[in-house]
């Protein structure tokens, strides 16, 4: 039987603490994004889109969200009896803890590496958006014979993520030195949180790394072996957006306001798949007034909402103004309401006349399923 | 294979030949509806929410958008390992075979297929309406009165009577008479083209019915008449929601907009009765600093950056900056240019209206008495400035400040 040449591999919960508010009951990766997304939807689109039809997503916990989320992967065309969608939760019965680093994940994993049958294996952590041509890097990969190939972006880096990579390159984007924790906010070149590796040695690195005590895979097996092992860079032009706090998340947020945003992000050619949830188109009521926001299906909008991005459900009652927020699914915002910088988590109510004021800087933050 | 209690037939092979150019390349049911529908989604999710989950399409007419839209049925939950969704075109046997000539006899060519789930019931359905419809109720009356065929009807007035198959009954909802379209009604009982048929009964008089060379082997005007003169029980089931054919321009645009009316009753965000659609992978709407949007429908992939007002936007349309919409309806991929002006119209899948352009008219202000609605084909495209008058059916591209 053919199998594909490449799998894929996701992981769920890396920087979970990153946003903490929105992950306190549930993965990063089942964080929602962009009006209709979670953020494992981009992973998962960039690598069905370069054909990939075997996935495995490690995850240790919270995972019910992404459970339900990504299902039995239908929505992007992974229920497959050859391959298709793999959860790989911990194994808890040999006596493990839960993960406490990438390469205790992947060890975890190991034997969705063994039988993927892949050659290369492309490994994604959920803690970024971007659209990337995941085919194009393999190809790259393949070209240069390299033995690992990180996607990396130039630009501002997301200094509190403390598994960003900084590369330093050599002759033909060969990485000579990989260097974390940067606290320049200056544009540089950092990774994106993607890497080709062939199974093979993926196996190995994972085996041996794992029975010598490694915790991170990139910071304690790859960095360190940059003289041994070929390693080189695919740069990734477009726009990309590494989660490194709150701010980020709200920032990578309204950058969907830009239109040169949405064409990268939403590429036509690539699209980005997600649960559907068969929802009637927006409707707009007489007197609504609605100025630069992006919108997913099934929000009722009767008042004024500007500068924001909404999920699916959301209502805008009569007389309320929505400025500079996030409402997440099924927000309702009463009659004459005022917002103006807020995160709304999942299902909030905010009732008639409440007036709700965080800063650019700071956002108010409304809890999943809280009424005010 | 299980036997199933009940098995949907849905007739869907209708050239649909009064929409003109917007079923110019696909069947009437897969005319897309309301934004992110297409009409075929109506009689589907009702099977799968009244727990029907067998159901047989019968297509004939340019049946490739149909067909690629259905699918395996997965967006109906209608793709069964015992049962599910079948496309249904005529076929060869070793006696040769026929296009379908008529409702009934598609049907009968599918005797095989309905008898492989050895049904007690079979639901007749078309799929050219706009209504929502638990089946089972109809259904379980069909079985509670033990009658041959049971027809859904609805109450239309006098004057629109005699637009319908009419059913004259009796106090209790017997069927003594059926009328197709008279001139003089003496109800105002109108089928809605919903039959409920006890599968023995109906194979029977199938079986006649194809056996007679004189018969247009149409159910309202030779299988309902035969079971009748025969003694049959019929019986009518009422029913009194929102329902509305999209056979005609009009028609289509007038159920279009009937999801913008609050006195009408077709709320398609009724979680308890979804309506369920294939939908691709497009991105959330857009709504930007210069646009103006009310009393509209709007759906993913849309980028709008003009005046919307009564109007419903299907998924991936583009509005640009200075264009006006106004109570039309701008289907999948269109793209209406800046400056443009479209009213009282249907814009087609992947039509572009050019610049300044303008399309339809209110009638409010239109003088003469030719007025209606502007229908511009699917794929064409409009030139800057052209002009294309109330009531045009455009099936051809129009120039640049061309008049029509």
């Amino acid at each position: 039987m053919r199998t594909s040449a490449v799998a894929g591999i996701i992981f769920a919960n890396i920087n979970d603490n990153l946003l903490k508010k929105l992950t306190s009951k549930r993965s990063f990766a089942s964080v929602p994004f962009g009006a209709r997304y979670r953020i494992v939807d981009f992973s998962l689109s960039n690598l069905v889109n370069a054909g990939v039809s075997s996935v495995g997503i490690i995850t240790k916990e919270n995972y019910r969200s992404l459970m339900d989320h990504v299902g039995n992967g239908v929505y992007w065309d992974l229920d497959r009896k050859n391959g298709g969608l793999y959860l790989l939760p911990p194994y808890l019965t040999s006596g493990t803890k839960r993960y406490t680093g990438t390469v205790d994940a992947l060890n975890g994993a190991i034997d969705y590496i063994d039988r993927c049958k892949a050659e290369n294996i492309v490994l994604c952590r959920a803690d970024s958006v971007a659209n990337i041509d995941i085919g194009a890097a393999v190809e790259a990969h393949i070209e240069k014979g390299a033995d690992i190939t990180f996607v990396y972006h130039n630009g501002e880096p997301p200094i509190n993520n403390e598994e960003t990579i900084y590369p330093t390159f050599g002759n033909g984007k060969r990485i000579k030195e990989m260097k974390f924790g940067i606290k320049s906010t200056e544009k540089t070149d950092y990774c994106i949180g993607v890497a080709v590796i062939s199974r093979e040695l993926l196996m190995s690195l994972v085996t041996e790394g794992y029975e010598d005590g490694a915790v991170s895979f990139t910071k304690d097996i790859v960095a360190k072996n940059t003289d041994k092992l070929k390693i080189y860079g695919f740069e990734h032009k477009e726009f990309v957006r590494v989660f490194d706090g709150m701010d980020s998340y709200y920032k990578a947020s309204m950058d969907l306001l830009n239109s040169d945003v949405r064409r990268q992000l939403f590429n036509n050619n690539r699209p980005v798949f997600t649960k559907t949830r068969d929802d009637m188109p927006t409707r707009y009521g007489t007197k609504s007034e609605v100025k630069n926001c992006v919108i997913a299906d099934g929000c009722v909008i009767n008042g004024t909402v500007r500068n924001s991005v909404l999920f699916r459900g959301v209502t805008v009652e009569k007389g309320a103004v929505v400025e500079n927020c996030i409402l997440m699914q099924e927000t309702a915002v009463g009659e004459g309401a005022q917002l103006d910088n807020v995160i709304a988590d999942k299902n909030a109510v905010i009732g008639e006349k409440m007036v709700l004021k965080g800063t650019p800087e700071k956002s108010f933050f409304i809890k999943k399923n809280q009424v005010l | 294979m299980n036997s199933k209690k009940c098995v949907a037939m849905l007739l869907a092979g209708g050239q649909g030949s009064r929409l003109g150019v917007l079923t110019s390349k696909i069947a009437k049911p897969a005319v897309p509806y309301g934004g992110k529908y297409r009409i075929i989604d109506f009689p589907l999710s009702n099977c799968a929410n009244s727990g029907i989950d067998t159901v047989g399409i019968l297509t004939q007419y340019k049946p490739l958008e149909l067909n690629d839209y259905v699918g395996s049925g997965k967006p109906w939950d209608l793709d069964r390992t015992n049962g599910g969704v079948h496309i249904l075109p005529p076929y060869q046997g070793q006696q040769g075979g026929n296009w379908y000539k008529g409702t009934a006899n598609a049907i009968y060519q599918n005797i095989e297929f309905i008898e492989r789930y050895n049904p007690e019931y079979v639901l007749v359905l078309s799929g050219d309406h706009i209504y929502k419809m638990d089946y089972s109720k109809m259904i379980e009356a069909h079985e509670e009165s033990r009658a041959a065929c049971t027809i859904a009807v609805l109450e239309v007035t006098m004057e629109e009577a005699s637009r319908f198959g009419i059913m004259n009954t009796k106090e209790d909802g017997t069927i003594y008479e059926f009328e197709e379209k008279p001139k003089n009604p003496k109800s105002n009982l109108a089928s809605m083209g919903i039959y409920v048929f006890t599968w023995q009964k109906l194979k029977k008089y199938l079986t006649e019915d194809e056996a007679n060379p004189s018969s247009s082997n149409d159910f309202g005007k030779d299988v309902i008449p035969a079971m009748l003169g025969s003694g049959e029980l019929l019986k009518v089931f009422r029913f009194n929601d929102y329902w509305k054919d999209v056979g005609t321009v009009n028609s289509l645009w007038e159920a279009n907009l009937d999801l913008l009316n609050p006195k009408i009753d077709l709320n398609l965000a009724d979680q308890n009765w979804r309506i369920y659609s294939r939908t691709t992978g497009m991105p959330p709407q857009y709504i930007s600093d210069t646009a103006n949007v009310e009393n509209s429908l709007v759906t993913d992939g849309c980028e709008v950056e003009g005046r919307l007002d009564y109007s419903i936007l299907f998924e991936n349309v583009t509005v640009e900056k200075g264009a006006t919409v106004e109570y039309s309806l701008v289907m999948p991929g269109a793209v209406i240019k800046k400056g443009a002006k479209v009213k009282y119209s249907i814009i087609a899948e992947d039509a572009v209206i050019g610049e300044n352009a303008v399309i339809g008219e209110d009638p409010a202000v239109y003088s003469s008495d030719d007025w209606g609605i502007t229908v511009i084909g699917d794929r064409l495209t409009v030139g800057k400035k052209a002009v294309i008058k109330p009531d045009r059916m455009i099936t051809e591209n129009v120039r640049e400040g061309e008049v029509k």
